[in-house]
């Protein structure tokens, strides 16, 4: 009884993870959407020597 | 990195050699809103011998070199400059895309530096990258769905 409480606990938890993430997500969109294109600008990344990169 | 200076730098030296490239890929999605990063600018254009002399003139402006990579195999000409950090790939045909005039008829042209840009749609873009099937592409299909849904909504475009 108690193991099927925690998995249903934890299955919730996992579903209330995704919904966030994917809010957070559109908000993100929608910022970067709100900007002129010259703000626009920041996806260049560097590539490092020994492999790798950032921005 | 901000690659405003980079990219202006490169649109000039495109409309000083007459070239007629457009944007494609992560770059030209980043322009249009698309959280997403690339280490480099993608064009596409008509490998024409006229053009492909003034691809070599493009190099010559940004002290870059132009070389084949994947030849031959792929028709990509890579122009670089390890200093400045351009890599800047120029491809005649892509994945899921007709013709550089189809192209180029859904493109989106902004300025930049004075000088004018054309960007590729956000759905040719997608569709591109659906064509290519390479996994780092399909990695980012779904932001960029995202993207063009938040876009094609009336009041999202500032």
């Amino acid at each position: 009884m108690r193991k099927a409480n925690r998995h249903q606990k934890r299955k919730s938890a996992l579903v209330a993870l995704r919904k966030e993430s994917e809010r957070a997500e559109l908000d993100l969109i929608r910022r970067r959407l709100a900007l002129p294109v010259e703000k626009r600008m920041n996806f260049l990344r560097v590539r490092l020597p020994g492999g790798g990169s950032h921005l | 990195m901000n690659a405003g200076p980079l990219l202006t730098s490169v649109v000039a030296a495109l409309a000083e050699v007459r070239l007629e490239a457009i944007l494609i890929g992560n770059a030209a999605a980043a322009i249009q809103g698309a959280p997403v990063t690339t280490v480099d600018l993608d064009f596409m254009f008509r490998a024409t011998p006229v053009n492909l002399a003034k691809l070599k003139k493009f190099a010559t402006r940004m002290d870059a070199v132009i070389l084949r990579p994947y030849y031959p195999a792929s028709a990509l000409y890579r122009v670089m400059n390890d200093d400045r950090g351009l890599q800047a790939d120029f491809m005649p045909a892509i994945h899921g895309v007709k013709s550089f005039n189809s192209l180029r008829s859904r493109a989106e042209k902004i300025k930049l530096g004075g000088r004018a840009l054309w960007v590729a749609h956000l759905a040719d873009i997608i569709a591109s990258k659906r064509a290519a099937g390479r996994l780092r592409d399909k990695a980012v299909l779904d932001i960029l769905e995202k993207t063009l849904s938040e876009k094609s909504k009336p009041s999202s475009e500032a």
